[in-house]
């Protein structure tokens, strides 16, 4: 690293942040209002668009990985004690983990159905495994149950970073937020 | 004696002429015979077949003016890969199979192509009666084969009410293809 730890995240790290934390809750949006409608016409244009968008994550995904590779975040504060430095590293890898396994497991679980996955009508993603039932069962339940993981941990995200500032006061909310400049350092 | 025999021969040649031009009649062996369907929907083909059809063909290639293919498609036959999906084509917005169970396919008119032969032939669907084309190749002899495509409208025969009317999230093109195994029809 040029300039020895940064005290923020890369313009490029906020904007895949940002994008991809609006992607997820507009998947939640879109999977919860198609859930218990019946096969239809808009239970299949809400699902078309659940799984161009969640094919956008995965691909975003890569890249934040990749990005996140050669672009090392900023260090935590150094008043965090190890259980926060650790349930903060925990939730981050969870974060990543879900990013992937997500539109992974929506991905097979359609496969699983052979509904193939189109991204926006451009072009059609390969099934990933055959047509079965008994897969489509487990992938389908392994999918709700990562969403409500997914869902926790945003919930945990999102307060741990109003506790930093607004309880700490410290630059953990702001580093990730553009056009704002930092007051402490960490 | 030998007046005789000259007699017989020319008899059979007779025969086997008249053999030689008439068409051959078959039916299609339906364990080895397969009509297929693609559509698009939400963006991406997905692919579905119809177990149960009979096809009488009587074709030779020396002699299209006698040629003529009548097959009948039970609709309920219809297989997508999945019973939701499958459930709701036979629905009344679809297929309807209620009130219109089986497809009915009649040819009135042949032509050499390039590369094999073309038909024009009325297609009875959901209780609209319209000419749709086909291509095809023929191969004669004891294990004779019948291999083709179409192309065809959905809404054309309204195949698609209410919501399925649309053609955003479901094509209204939808290609057909045919693979028979032919043989002497009794």
């Amino acid at each position: 690293m040029p300039n020895g730890t940064p005290t923020r995240y890369t313009a490029v790290a906020q904007l895949l942040h940002w994008v991809v934390a609006a992607l997820i809750v507009t998947q939640f949006t879109l999977a919860w209002l198609a859930e218990d409608l019946p096969l239809g016409m808009h239970k299949l244009a809400l699902l078309a668009r659940h799984k161009s968008f969640g094919m956008t994550i995965l691909m975003l995904a890569v890249l934040r990985l990749l990005w996140r590779f050669w672009h090392a975040p900023p260090a935590l504060p150094a008043d965090m004690t190890p259980l926060e430095r650790f349930a903060a590293k925990g939730t981050h890898i969870a974060f990543y983990v879900l990013l992937f396994a997500m539109p992974l497991t929506g991905w097979m679980m359609s496969s699983a159905k052979n509904y193939s996955v189109s991204w926006f009508g451009l072009f059609t993603w390969p099934n990933l495994i055959s047509q079965s039932d008994d897969a489509f069962a487990f992938l389908r339940a392994t999918h709700f149950y990562l969403s409500d993981a997914l869902f926790a941990i945003a919930v945990l995200h999102v307060l741990a970073a109003l506790k930093h500032h607004f309880w700490n006061k410290d630059d953990v909310l702001r580093r990730m937020l553009p056009f704002n400049k930092l007051e402490k350092r960490s | 004696m030998m007046k005789h025999a000259a007699l017989s021969v020319l008899m059979l040649s007779a025969t086997a002429l008249a053999q030689a031009a008439a068409p051959a009649s078959y039916v299609a062996d339906p364990s080895a015979s397969h009509l297929d369907f693609t559509g698009v929907q939400a963006g991406a083909e997905f692919k579905g077949t119809f177990h149960k059809f009979t096809a009488a063909i009587d074709f030779a290639p020396e002699d299209l003016a006698t040629a003529h293919f009548d097959v009948q498609i039970d609709l309920n036959s219809i297989d997508t890969k999945d019973n939701d999906r499958d459930k709701t084509m036979r629905g009344p917005d679809i297929f309807d199979v209620a009130h219109n169970p089986t497809a009915h396919y009649v040819t009135k008119s042949f032509t050499k192509t390039a590369t094999g032969y073309a038909a024009v032939g009325a297609l009875t669907l959901h209780g609209v009666t319209k000419e749709v084309p086909i291509n095809f190749t023929f191969a004669p002899g004891a294990a004779a084969k019948l291999d083709g495509t179409a192309s065809l409208k959905r809404l054309d025969f309204g195949v698609g009410q209410g919501d399925w009317k649309s053609t955003e999230w479901i094509a209204d093109a939808v290609k057909v293809s045919f693979s028979l195994a032919l043989k002497p029809r009794p």
